[in-house]
């Protein structure tokens, strides 16, 4: 805890310093302003942070196993694709199978790893170029939308209940916390999946099996990061383009690092890392500063943090 | 002669051959036994410079000054003759002589092989066999390989292949006889070297055909020779230098009984036994049924086992390692279960703490529990079991009492009683 608050708070002060040296003294202010100094730079910022939430509770829920599951970016495009696809059925149905594909998506990696002992940091990477080269066939081949000019589909058929320019994803994404810290820390098998990533060998020999616990991990996992793609898909963006998934799957990485793995944690960090994104924006209309600021905050916040990450 | 140093050899993912290191010197006859794919063939070709090593090197010492290189003859598997030459033209292309010369080759190698003017593919599969060892003989070899020769031949063929390879020998000629016949390399080598998926397992210049046949063969997991038992409220102690295969015997036992009715006492407690990363209470509650009344009843055990501890929440890694080894044993015996399988149980502990390690154990055999206890103490075993069964090599010896087992222990343990 005082360790993540540290990082940000020297990310900040990184930030303040390189806006000095570079002449935008008011970078700070921007920044805050851009993302939390109105109503409307709050919705977005509460916008950004459903994906980042949920990425960051599909990667905590692995990592707490022990998998490294980095292919949140893959499921999350699987998720929207099968939200798309399923949406003509219902909302609710969207979301449910989003979901679906995005635990099936994780567990192509996981069943490689359980029967083929394949690195699934190895695989998920790959199924996140598998994930993204089928969104941009898709929204160019059979998805593309009517008048067949732009790589993008056309509006989706159901949509998430709005308020605003908010969506109710934002409640499913906090359900969800709710629910991955009540898995983790409330129930036997939350025990036995922490023991699991903690000491393979110990679980192992307290009669736990290791592969069922990876293989459950990594399909929850899937499932969340599939969510924040349906969610995205549903609430936000109505379309699927090539760009859709923007980098939240691997954005996640750092939320849950931040988070310290800790799922109600993963609220916060999420809050932090899409207010900087989205105060990134503002810098970049208002001060003609590029947003990849945030980025740079992001990779400092990650990289103070697995600093001070003493090896055991 | 020939020094074969740390070679390996894949192919694709296989390593056919993995950091082989043999040495052949003249006169001997090595037999060269395993499985089929252990990686025999391909060894010798990388000797006989068919194929080369990924890494490691062959260094041959020939008796003709230095450069020069080993005279190798190699006999393959399959056959390698012109089908459509007669033998002696066969012999003729092999040797450089004239074919006319062919029926003296033929009696200066011993071997019987009549009428030298038949085509090569009318020759019955055994003749064709000894027209190619006649050949590798015929260009006095200083190492002879042959591959599996005796597969296409007759009991009495293979006989009169043995005689002349004990004669060949005799004469200076080193000889690797691959084989599988665990019977023949016993009669013909004078030393056996096993090789078992890509690696030289096993070498010794006596071994019985028993011995070569369980060597060939990965020890099947789970066959210790005899079963492990123990009756109700007895110690048996299984005791053996480290490695003999004590910890297969663990795992088969873990396997073999579900994991709520076994208690288990791992080897190594900090890997195998706590996750230091959580709690006391966490860690007990893993192998409950009901984790909530585990987790409730963690600070009454330990009260009960003297943890010093200073709470139920507090990290198991952060224990000291007899309390950590208290946590596992108020864990496992705690549930009363019916088999206890303690390895090791009181390594690394002070006096105090194996005094009551050893105290707990006795009171679960007295409320009814077996206990299988693995250990390379002896003054454990003989102050604990009713009875003493040596491990060796994985094979269990036979159940003893203390009283039997003082005078034999050692002698077993060693492998040579």
């Amino acid at each position: 805890m005082k360790r993540a608050l540290a990082a940000v708070a020297a990310s900040i002060a990184l930030l303040w310093i390189v806006g000095i040296t570079s002449g935008h003294p008011d970078l700070l202010r921007i920044l805050a302003s851009g993302s939390i100094g109105s109503t409307f730079a709050i919705e977005g910022t509460l916008l950004k942070s459903v994906p980042l939430l949920l990425t960051g509770l599909a990667v905590v829920v692995a990592f707490r196993a022990g998998v490294w599951n980095i292919g949140g970016e893959g499921q999350f495009i699987a998720g929207a694709l099968a939200a798309f696809i399923a949406a003509p059925l219902g909302v609710v149905i969207a979301i449910l199978a989003s979901m679906l594909a995005g635990a099936l998506w994780a567990s192509i990696a996981s069943l490689m790893r359980v029967w083929r002992n394949a690195p699934e940091v190895l695989t998920t990477i790959l199924l996140n170029f598998i994930g993204i080269e089928l969104l941009g066939y898709c929204v160019n081949g059979p998805l593309q939308e009517e008048g067949g000019r732009y790589p993008e589909s056309d509006t989706v058929a159901a949509s998430l209940p709005q308020l605003g320019v908010l969506h109710a994803g934002i409640a499913l994404a906090v359900i969800a916390a709710i629910a991955a810290w009540w898995l983790i820390y409330r129930t036997k098998e939350g025990l036995r999946l922490r023991a699991t990533g903690f000491n393979p060998s110990a679980a192992h020999y307290a009669g736990i099996s290791v592969n069922a616990q990876i293989a459950r991990a990594m399909a929850i996992s899937g499932g969340v990061a599939g969510l924040a793609g349906g969610i995205e898909l549903l609430g936000v963006t109505h379309r699927l383009f090539e760009r859709f998934a923007a980098g939240y799957g691997y954005s996640g990485i750092a939320v849950a690092l931040l988070a310290q793995l800790h799922p109600l944690a993963t609220i916060a960090a999420a809050a932090f890392f899409g207010a900087l994104v989205t105060g990134a924006g503002e810098l970049q209309r208002a001060a003609n500063i590029s947003s990849s600021v945030a980025t740079f905050g992001q990779a400092i916040v990650i990289l103070l943090l697995i600093m001070r990450r003493k090896t055991t | 002669m020939l020094a074969i140093d740390h070679v390996s050899k894949s192919f694709g993912a296989t390593r056919a051959v993995d950091d082989v290191s043999l040495t052949i010197e003249r006169g001997e006859v090595v037999g060269l036994v395993g499985e089929n794919g252990a990686g025999k063939t391909t060894l010798m070709r990388i000797v006989a410079g068919e194929l080369t090593a990924d890494s490691g090197t062959i260094t041959a010492r020939t008796g003709e000054g230095a450069g020069a290189p080993l005279r190798i003859g190699f006999v393959h598997q399959h056959f390698m003759l012109v089908s459509d030459f007669t033998i002696a033209e066969n012999l003729a292309l092999a040797t450089g002589a004239r074919p006319r010369d062919a029926e003296a080759i033929i009696e200066r190698s011993g071997i019987e092989l009549r009428d030298v003017n038949r085509r090569a593919r009318d020759l019955a599969v055994g003749e064709k066999s000894k027209l190619e060892l006649i050949k590798a003989i015929a260009r006095k070899p200083e190492l002879l390989i042959l591959d599996e020769p005796t597969s296409v031949l007759t009991p009495y063929e293979s006989d009169e292949l043995f005689r002349v390879m004990r004669r060949i020998a005799s004469e200076g000629t080193a000889i690797v006889f691959i084989s599988h016949k665990v019977r023949e390399v016993v009669e013909v080598a004078t030393r056996v070297a096993v090789m078992r998926r890509g690696r030289v397992v096993v070498e010794s210049s006596k071994m019985n055909a028993e011995e070569l046949a369980t060597a060939m063969v990965e020890s099947p997991r789970g066959d210790f020779g005899r079963s492990v038992e123990s009756r109700t409220g007895e110690i048996v102690a299984i005791v053996g230098v480290a490695g003999n295969g004590q910890r297969e015997l663990a795992d088969q036992l873990l396997r073999e009984h579900p994991r709520t009715r076994l208690g288990f006492i791992p080897e190594d407690r900090t890997r195998d036994g706590l996750v230091a990363e959580m709690t006391i209470a966490e860690n007990v509650a893993l192998i409950a049924d009901d984790w909530r009344a585990a987790t409730r009843h963690t600070p009454a055990l330990i009260e009960q086992y003297a943890i010093r501890a200073e709470g139920a929440s507090q990290l198991a890694g952060a224990l000291s390692g007899g309390n950590q080894q208290k946590v596992i044993l108020a864990r496992e015996i705690d549930r009363a279960p019916e088999l206890i399988v303690a390895a090791e149980p009181t390594r690394g502990l002070d006096i105090e703490a194996t005094r009551f390690v050893h105290e707990q154990l006795r009171r679960a055999a007295n409320r009814g529990a077996k206990i299988m206890l693995i250990t390379s103490d002896l003054d454990e075993a003989f102050d604990l079991a009713d009875t003493i069964q040596v491990i060796y090599r994985g094979k269990l010896s036979e159940r003893m009492t203390p009283g039997d087992a003082s005078s034999r222990v050692a002698a077993l343990m060693a492998g040579v009683a």
